[in-house]
């Protein structure tokens, strides 16, 4: 009993974590907008965390520069499961109109599993609203993917298969190096 | 079996009612209310009432991540004595006039045990040892310290009114304290005690961490304080504690200011005591939180040690006066 209230309840609490990794601040704005009064995103269930630990859903936005990439590793890593990654505009899955430079490292989906990704530049709130009710959706299907790993014995659930080892700061080659070779 | 029996039904007391069912129903409803009430206000739709449950329910399932700079003990024991010590008091508090358990200074027990949360999540959140955790729990030691002088000068008034009355000096029973307002009237009613009613009113948002006094919590500024590290079952646990706080302070002052209304049918009573503790928590909570921005520790402070406690004082003068 209490195992199907869970389930259901991963869906209709879903805390969010925002990392902005470089972001124009363009796409932090129109997620701002989804969580105030006009599109209130709270009617979902939805709430800003203020640390990784207590999230479930991670909003990542922006194109990841170097600086910011293994620190955005790290901070997701940090999320206990079930969780899952949202990402924000067209930035963290291909770069955008920074793709290029020295500094830019994405896209994310490189370096981790990437749920959902809401594309646009900005992309509307509607669009964001739309890709995180469907991110609840995943959510509740990691639970129970979940629970059938313990049922099988594996104990950690199927974390392993989704998880990648973080890159160190000094091990992720410079986009601008690549080019170079 | 007369033992088996009393155990039994001192079981049922704590497991049912009045004791843990009864207070996560409550407290989870009451915090629900609240958050759909400042919604409502904020011009949103706000969450189902339901959504704390979801929450508590959702972080049941979750991950504990404990950190590696933790003490491991400490760091997942605090959240459970401070919901056992918030059960706890709720078991003091007469359901309107009926009390469960009672003794001769219950009044002072409920001032020692209302501590015990506060400090659990300070031990807790210094076991964590997450720098947020430390700005967090020295703003949580203010808070509580801040609280306390008022809602001991209102103890004491309340106290010297029923003692005066009973002629024992002081009187911290509740028990008899209910018994004097069943017989006298509700002590709101006296004079000498509205200016001790509006201060308990004014203390119980400080006293729960609600909004314009939660810099110890301050999500946006220091990551929740003390619940940084926290995740997982003990982070509900902790949310679970703060919405029976509500429920608890709320019903304190039910207890203490509105006792001999009841009917003395223990079930209808309850009914009525949440009714009331509604009420009281949309106009002294929900509504302070939508009006108002979030003070500085210092502002608290001396909001709680000049304004509150000199109008906790008036009554406790006006009480000294046999009046
Ligand atoms: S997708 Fe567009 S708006 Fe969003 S961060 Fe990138 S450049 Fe800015």
């Amino acid at each position: 009993m209490f195992k199907n209230l869970i389930t259901e309840s991963t869906a209709k609490s879903p805390w969010l974590f925002h990392i902005n990794s470089g972001s124009c601040n363009g796409c932090d704005i129109e997620l701002v907008a989804v969580l105030t009064p006009r599109y209130d995103a709270e009617r979902f269930g939805f709430k800003l965390a203020g640390s990784p630990r207590h999230a479930d859903i991670v909003v990542v936005s922006g194109p990841l520069t170097q600086q910011s990439l293994p620190r955005t590793l790290r901070a997701i890593s940090q999320v206990p499961e079930p969780r899952c990654i949202v990402t924000i505009g067209s930035c963290p899955q291909s770069g955008n109109v920074f793709k290029g430079s020295y500094s830019v490292m994405a896209p994310l989906s490189k370096y981790v599993h990437v749920d959902v990704a809401i594309a646009g530049c900005t992309p509307k709130p509607e669009a964001i609203m739309d890709g995180l009710v469907q991110a609840t959706e995943i959510l509740k299907e990691k639970r129970k993917a979940w629970l059938e790993a313990k049922k099988n014995g594996l104990k950690d659930g199927p974390k392993a298969e989704t998880e990648q080892e973080v890159p160190a700061a000094e091990d992720i080659p410079a986009s601008g190096e690549e080019v170079q070779q | 079996m007369a033992i088996v029996y009393s155990s039994l039904v001192y079981l049922g007391y704590i497991l049912i009612f009045p004791g843990f069912l009864f207070c996560f129903v409550a407290g989870m409803l009451i915090t629900g209310i609240d958050r759909k009430i400042v919604a409502k206000m904020q011009k949103r739709v706000g969450p189902p009432i339901l959504q704390p449950m979801y929450d508590f329910f959702k972080l049941m399932g979750k991950e504990t991540i404990i950190p590696a700079a933790a003490n491991k003990t400490a760091f997942l024991a605090a959240p459970i004595v401070g919901l056992a010590a918030m059960v706890v008091i709720q078991l003091f508090i007469p359901v309107i006039s009926t009390p469960i358990l009672y003794g001769t200074a219950d009044l002072i027990v409920i001032l020692y045990l209302l501590l015990i949360p506060a400090l659990a999540e300070i031990y807790g959140g210094s076991a964590s040892g997450s720098p947020y955790a430390g700005v967090g729990l020295s703003r949580e030691m203010v808070t509580i310290i801040a609280c306390e002088l008022p809602l001991v000068l209102i103890f004491l008034s309340v106290a010297k009114t029923v003692g005066n009355a009973m002629g024992t000096g002081l009187c911290f029973s509740l028990s008899d304290i209910a018994a004097y307002q069943a017989a006298n009237g509700s002590l709101m009613l006296k004079a000498s005690m509205i200016p001790a009613a509006i201060a308990m009113l004014l203390v119980i948002p400080g006293e729960t961490g609600n909004h314009p006094f939660d810099a110890a919590e301050a999500e946006t500024e220091i990551c929740e304080g003390m619940l940084a590290e926290y995740s997982g079952a003990p982070l509900g646990i902790y949310k679970l504690t703060h919405a029976i706080k509500t429920f608890t302070l709320t019903a304190l002052f039910v207890a203490l200011f509105l006792g001999g209304i009841g009917t003395g049918i223990v079930l209808l009573d309850a009914l009525i005591e949440f009714a009331i503790c509604v009420v009281l928590t949309i106009i002294f909570i929900s509504l302070v939180h939508a009006v108002t921005a979030r003070l500085k520790i210092e502002q608290l402070f001396k909001y709680y040690w000049t304004a509150v406690s000199a109008i906790a004082l008036i009554s406790l003068v006006l009480a000294w006066f046999g009046m």
